[in-house]
C-alpha cells in the first residue's frame, strides 16, 4: 500500500476529531466523509512484489540406479517433477531388467527446481534414524534387501540389493517415510504395514524383467 | 435517550418518595415485571450485598426490605434464565423500585438489551450471556455458541473450532468483535476465530437474512461479541474466574477489573489458559494441548452527555497443538489412518508439550469510537479500528525445519465507519452508514514453501441505509447496501522459473433486506425476514493453490469464479403466554446462485509424495433450508425444562447432489432444578441460586450424503449426557460462585461429522470441570 493512502486516511480521521472538538458538527462532517469515501475509491494501492520463497525442502527428482553384479549396463529408474505439486505432470522413466540377476541399488534425491541443484539425500542420511525407504513390487520374483543401517542398526534403504527371477513385467514402488516406527513388527524387513509416519516420497515405476 | 447509557439485564426506573431520613428505619420495596409478557415476575432473588440480606419476589412480583440504614448499597437481582445484575445507589429515603426484567429469551440465557430498545431489526437471534460465559470457562468462542439452536461447530480436534450458523461458515459468516468485523484467515476450516470470549458480556447470533449494517457481502449470519458498557460504579469492581478441567488437565484463569470515575471509566480483562493432551474414552490424543494469553483494555469517556468516546484494545495470543497422528502424507497414508482403531503416534502418557504440527496465532485490535449526539433524535458514530493478525502453522519437516512455519501469514486491516442515526415521529428510525475496510495480506517467505494463498491488498467500500418502524402491533424495517471491492493480488506461478503475476479485480455488490413483525397478540408474534445479497469470490477461492496440510488435499482456486448471490427467507413464530412457558420456531430457506464450494475431483494429483486428492473451487446452484425449534417451561416452582431441535438440509440443485459439510440434525434437552430459597450454612454464609442441571444431546447421523462424497461414511448417531451443579456462596461483603460439571458423563466413544479429525481419532471422553468465580 502506498503511504499516501494511509496519510490521507489519517488526515481525515483527524479532521473528524477536529470537527467534534469544535462542536460544530454539521454538514461538514457529511461532506468530509463523502470525500473520504471517494478518496478511497480512487486510491490506487499496489501490493509490493512478494519475495519468492527458497523451496529448499522440495524434492523434484528421484533416481534409483541399478548396477548389475558382475558387470553390465547400469539401469536407472527416474522420476522428475521440476515444478513441484502443481503445474506440469511428472516425468516417469521405468527400466528393463535382466532375469535372474542381482543388482546393487542406490538411491538419489535431488531438488532441481532452483538454479543450483540441492542434494536432498544428504538430509535424509543425516537424519537416518527418522527415515526409511521401502520398496514394493507386484512381482513376487523381484526381491529387495537393505544394504545399509542407521545408528540404531535399523535399515535406511539408500543402498539396497535387488534380485530378479523369471521374466515378467510389473511395477516397482519406492516409498520414503519420515518418522516411521522402525521397531514395529516387520518394518526392519521392509514391510511398511506397521511403519506409520508420513510419506515424503511415493513413486511407482513400470519395470520389465527380460 | 441520554439516560439509556447503561446496559443492564434490566431497564431500571427509580421512583422515590415518602418520609424524611430516619436512621436505619428506611424501607426499600419494589416490583419486578417481565418485559416480554408485561406480567409480574415471581421468584426473583433480591439481595442487598452490604448487609447480606436477601428476599424473593412474591406472586405479584413484589419485594421489600425494612429497617435499612441510610447509605450506599448494591442491590443484586437474579432470576433463573437471566444474568444476576448489580445496581448501585444511595439510600437517602424510603424508595420504591420498578424493575423491568428482560426475560423474553427462548433459551435458558437471558437476552440483554442495550440502551434504547434496538432489537437488531427484529432479526431472529439467540444469545449467550455473561453467566454462561463464566460457567464455560473451559470453552472457546465457538464452543460457547454450540448450544444455541441453529449453531454448529466445525472442528479440527478438540482445541480448534469455528461456528457454523444455518450451514454457513468461514467467508460467509461475519464475526464482529466489539463492533469490528474480525479479520484474519477466516477461510481456513482449521482456523478458530481469534477472540477471547471472556472479554465479552454477551455473544449474539443473528440468524436472519443479511444484516445490512454488519459488513459487506454477507450472505450468512452474524455473530456479535460484545462487552457491556462500564457501569456507573464509583467503586473498584472486578471478578476472578478460575476453572480446572480433568480432560486435558486444563487450567483457565480470568480476571477483570473496572471502575467508573468522574474523569473516565475503565476496564481491564485478562485471560490465561493452559491445556495438555486431551483423552478420548480410551486413549490420549497426543499433541492436542493449547496455551493462550489474552488481555484487553476498555476506556470510556463522555463530555456533557453529548460526545461519547470509547477506546478498546485487545491482544489474543495462542499456541495450539494438532493431533500428531492426523498429520499424514498422501492418499495411501490416509487410507491406512482410516483403517486404524487408534491413531499412529499415540502414547500412553499425558503431556503438556506442544510440538509440530501446531499453530501459533496472535490477533491484536485497537478501536476508537466516537458517538456524538447532535440533538435528541440524531446521532453520529465514527469508528476507526486497526487489526493485526499473525498466523504461523508448523508441520513435521525434515532437517530441523520444524521451527520454520510451513504457513506464515500476516494481515493488517484498517476499518473506518461513519454512521448517522435519526429517530423521528417516535416510531421511525433511519440509519445511514459508510464502511471502509483495507486489508493487507502478506506471506512471510521464511516458510520455504510456495504460499497456499497469495499476497493481496483489498479495498472494500460500502454504503448502507435502513429504515425501521416500531409500532404497537407491527414492526418493520427495510434496508439496502451497496459495496465496492478492489482486490490487488500478487501471486507466484507454479511453473518454473517461478514468476510473479498480478491480478486486479473489481466487484460491485448489492444487497437488500426486508423484515416484518406482526404481534398476533400480547404473547404471540410472527416475523418474516427476507434478504438478497451478493458476495464476490474471496482471494482464497480465486487463487489458492497447493497442498493444504490440514486436509491433506491439493486445493486450487479458479480465477474465473463469478460473484455468488443468495436469497434468504426466514419465518419466526414466538409464543410467550407467561413467564413459565415459551415456544419459538424458526423456518429458513436460502437459495444460492453460483454458490462457491470446494469440490472433490474424480482425478487424483500425482506428486513425488504419491497421489493426493484434488479439490477445486467450483460454482453451482444450491439451497440450504431448515428448522430451529425450542421451548422452555417451568415444572412446578423449581424445575425448568428446555428442549431444542435443529433440522438442516443442503442441496446442490444443479448436479442434484447433497451439499457436503452440512451439519447433522440434532435434538437436545435439559432439566434444571433450582432452589428458590437460600440455604444457610453458617450465620453469615449462605448458598443461593443452587442449580442442578442434567442435559442430553442427540446428534443424528448425516444421512444426506452420497458414499462417493467422502473418504468414509459419516459417523453414526451419538448421544451425550452432561451434568452440572452450580451455586452462589454469599458472605456479607463478597460473593462466590462455584460450579462443577461433567461432560460426556457416560464416557461415550463417538465421532462427529463436522470434526475433520474424525478420520483419525475419536472425540474426547468424559471430563470434569470445576470452576470458581469471585466478584467484588
Amino acid at each position: 500500500m502506498s503511504p499516501n493512502a494511509t496519510l490521507l486516511h489519517l488526515h481525515f480521521i483527524f479532521a473528524h476529531k477536529l470537527t467534534l472538538n469544535k462542536n460544530i458538527m454539521n454538514k461538514n462532517l457529511v461532506a468530509l466523509s463523502l470525500i473520504l469515501l471517494t478518496s478511497l475509491l480512487f486510491t490506487n494501492c499496489e501490493k509490493d512484489d512478494p519475495e519468492i520463497p527458497n523451496e529448499e525442502e522440495l524434492i523434484t527428482s528421484l533416481s534409483y540406479q541399478l548396477s548389475p553384479i558382475g558387470g553390465g549396463d547400469i539401469i536407472t529408474l527416474s522420476f522428475q517433477d521440476l515444478d513441484g505439486d502443481g503445474g506440469d505432470s511428472p516425468l516417469i522413466t521405468g527400466g528393463i531388467l535382466s532375469a535372474n540377476q542381482s543388482y546393487v541399488g542406490s538411491l538419489d534425491l535431488m531438488n532441481e527446481a532452483g538454479e543450483t541443484p540441492i542434494n536432498i539425500l544428504l538430509e535424509v542420511v543425516e537424519e537416518a534414524e527418522e527415515h526409511q525407504v521401502f520398496f514394493e513390487s507386484n512381482l513376487s520374483t523381484v526381491n529387495i534387501t537393505y544394504g545399509d543401517e542407521d545408528a540404531n542398526n535399523f535399515p535406511l534403504g539408500v543402498m539396497t540389493t535387488l534380485t530378479t527371477g523369471a521374466p515378467d513385467s510389473g511395477t516397482l514402488t519406492i516409498i520414503l517415510r519420515h518418522e516411521p516406527n522402525k521397531s514395529a513388527a516387520g518394518v526392519s524387513e521392509g514391510d511398511i504395514t506397521n511403519a506409520g509416519g508420513e510419506t515424503d516420497i511415493q513413486v511407482t515405476f513400470p519395470i520389465d524383467v527380460q | 435517550m441520554f439516560n439509556n447509557k447503561f446496559i443492564f439485564c434490566f431497564a431500571f426506573l427509580l421512583a422515590v418518595f415518602n418520609g424524611a431520613a430516619q436512621d436505619c428505619k428506611l424501607n426499600i420495596s419494589g416490583q419486578v415485571i417481565d418485559e416480554g409478557t408485561g406480567l409480574p415476575l415471581s421468584y426473583v432473588n433480591v439481595l442487598i450485598r452490604e448487609i447480606s440480606n436477601g428476599t424473593n419476589t412474591d406472586d405479584t412480583g413484589s419485594f421489600s426490605f425494612n429497617n435499612i440504614c441510610e447509605g450506599e448499597y448494591h442491590l443484586i437481582f437474579s432470576h433463573i434464565g437471566c444474568d444476576s445484575k448489580e445496581f448501585h445507589f444511595d439510600l437517602l429515603e424510603d424508595t420504591f423500585l420498578n424493575v423491568i426484567l428482560t426475560h423474553t429469551s427462548t433459551s435458558l440465557e437471558g437476552v440483554v438489551i442495550q440502551g434504547k430498545k434496538d432489537n437488531q431489526n427484529n432479526q431472529p437471534n439467540s444469545s449467550v450471556n455473561r453467566q454462561a460465559i463464566e460457567d464455560n470457562t473451559n470453552q472457546n468462542l465457538a464452543g460457547l455458541l454450540e448450544n444455541q439452536e441453529g449453531v454448529h461447530l466445525i472442528k479440527n480436534g478438540s482445541g480448534i473450532s469455528k461456528p457454523v450458523v444455518h450451514g454457513l461458515y468461514g467467508n460467509r459468516l461475519t464475526i464482529l468483535n466489539n463492533g469490528i468485523a474480525q479479520s484474519g484467515q477466516q477461510w481456513g476450516n482449521d482456523h478458530s476465530p481469534e477472540i477471547d470470549p471472556f472479554s465479552a458480556d454477551k455473544i449474539i447470533v443473528l440468524k436472519g437474512a443479511n444484516a445490512i449494517e454488519f459488513g459487506s457481502g454477507n450472505l450468512g449470519a452474524v455473530v456479535l461479541v460484545e462487552p457491556k458498557k462500564i457501569g456507573r460504579e464509583p467503586h473498584l469492581h472486578g471478578q476472578i474466574n478460575y476453572a480446572y478441567e480433568t480432560n486435558g488437565r486444563g487450567n483457565s484463569l480470568n480476571a477483570r477489573l473496572e471502575r467508573y470515575t468522574s474523569l473516565f471509566a475503565w476496564r481491564v480483562n485478562g485471560t490465561l489458559k493452559k491445556y495438555g493432551d486431551r483423552k478420548t474414552a480410551s486413549y490420549f490424543l497426543n499433541n492436542t494441548g493449547l496455551e493462550e494469553a489474552n488481555l484487553s483494555f476498555q476506556l470510556e469517556k463522555s463530555w456533557d452527555e453529548k460526545v461519547f468516546f470509547d477506546f478498546y484494545a485487545s491482544t489474543f495470543n495462542t499456541r495450539l497443538g494438532v493431533l500428531r497422528g492426523s498429520h499424514i502424507g498422501n492418499l495411501t497414508d490416509l487410507d491406512q489412518a482410516l483403517n486404524r482403531e487408534i491413531p499412529f503416534f499415540t502414547e500412553p502418557t499425558f503431556s503438556y508439550k506442544i510440538e509440530a504440527p501446531k499453530q501459533h496465532v496472535s490477533h491484536h485490535l485497537v478501536k476508537f469510537k466516537t458517538k456524538y449526539y447532535y440533538d435528541e433524535s440524531q446521532t453520529f458514530d465514527f469508528v476507526v479500528a486497526g487489526q493485526l493478525n499473525n498466523r504461523k502453522e508448523f508441520d513435521v519437516r525434515r532437517s530441523g525445519r520444524e521451527d520454520l512455519p510451513a504457513l506464515s501469514l500476516q494481515q493488517y486491516t484498517l476499518n473506518t465507519e461513519l454512521k448517522y442515526t435519526k429517530d423521528f415521529a417516535d416510531i421511525w428510525k433511519l440509519k445511514i452508514g459508510n464502511q471502509n475496510i483495507i486489508t493487507d495480506n502478506t506471506n512471510n517467505p521464511e516458510t520455504g514453501i510456495l504460499p497456499l494463498i497469495p499476497d493481496y491488498i483489498s479495498f472494500k467500500n460500502g454504503i448502507y441505509s435502513s429504515l425501521s418502524r416500531q409500532g404497537s402491533k407491527t414492526d418493520m424495517s427495510v434496508g439496502f447496501r451497496y459495496d465496492f471491492e478492489n482486490q490487488n493480488v500478487v501471486s507466484i506461478t507454479d511453473e518454473i522459473p517461478r514468476e510473479i503475476v498480478r491480478f486486479e479485480n473489481v466487484f460491485y455488490n448489492f444487497g437488500g433486506v426486508f423484515t416484518f413483525k406482526y404481534n398476533l397478540s400480547n404473547t404471540q408474534s410472527l416475523t418474516v425476514n427476507s434478504g438478497y445479497a451478493m458476495r464476490n469470490p474471496a482471494v482464497n477461492e480465486l487463487y489458492s493453490k497447493g497442498l493444504h496440510q490440514g486436509v491433506s488435499g491439493i486445493e486450487e482456486g479458479d480465477v474465473n469464479l463469478k460473484t455468488e448471490t443468495a436469497i434468504k427467507n426466514t419465518l419466526e413464530y414466538k409464543w410467550l403466554p407467561n413467564a413459565n412457558f415459551s415456544f419459538n420456531t424458526l423456518v429458513y430457506y436460502q437459495h444460492f446462485n453460483d454458490y462457491i464450494f470446494l469440490n472433490p475431483q474424480d482425478e487424483v494429483r500425482l506428486t513425488i509424495r504419491g497421489a493426493f486428492p484434488l479439490f477445486i473451487y467450483e460454482q453451482t446452484d444450491a439451497a440450504i433450508y431448515g428448522l430451529d425449534l425450542s421451548t422452555q417451561f417451568m415444572l412446578g416452582k423449581s424445575f425448568l425444562a428446555l428442549l431444542k431441535y435443529s433440522y438442516i438440509k443442503g442441496e446442490d440443485r444443479k448436479n442434484d447432489l447433497p451439499l457436503v459439510y452440512m451439519p447433522p440434525n440434532s435434538l437436545s434437552g435439559s432439566l434444571t432444578f433450582r432452589s428458590n430459597k437460600a440455604i444457610k450454612l453458617f450465620t453469615k454464609l449462605k448458598l443461593e441460586e443452587l442449580e442442578i442441571t442434567v442435559n442430553n444431546k442427540l446428534v443424528f447421523e448425516q444421512s444426506n450424503l452420497l458414499p462417493e462424497q467422502d473418504f468414509v461414511a459419516p459417523p453414526p448417531t451419538y448421544h451425550l449426557v452432561g451434568l452440572k451443579f452450580s451455586s452462589n456462596l454469599t458472605l456479607p461483603k463478597y460473593k462466590f460462585r462455584f460450579f462443577t460439571k461433567v461432560e460426556n458423563l457416560l464416557n461415550s466413544k463417538y465421532r462427529d461429522y463436522l470434526n475433520r479429525q474424525r478420520y483419525f481419532a475419536d472425540e474426547t471422553g468424559r471430563s470434569f470441570t470445576m470452576g470458581l468465580n469471585f466478584k467484588f
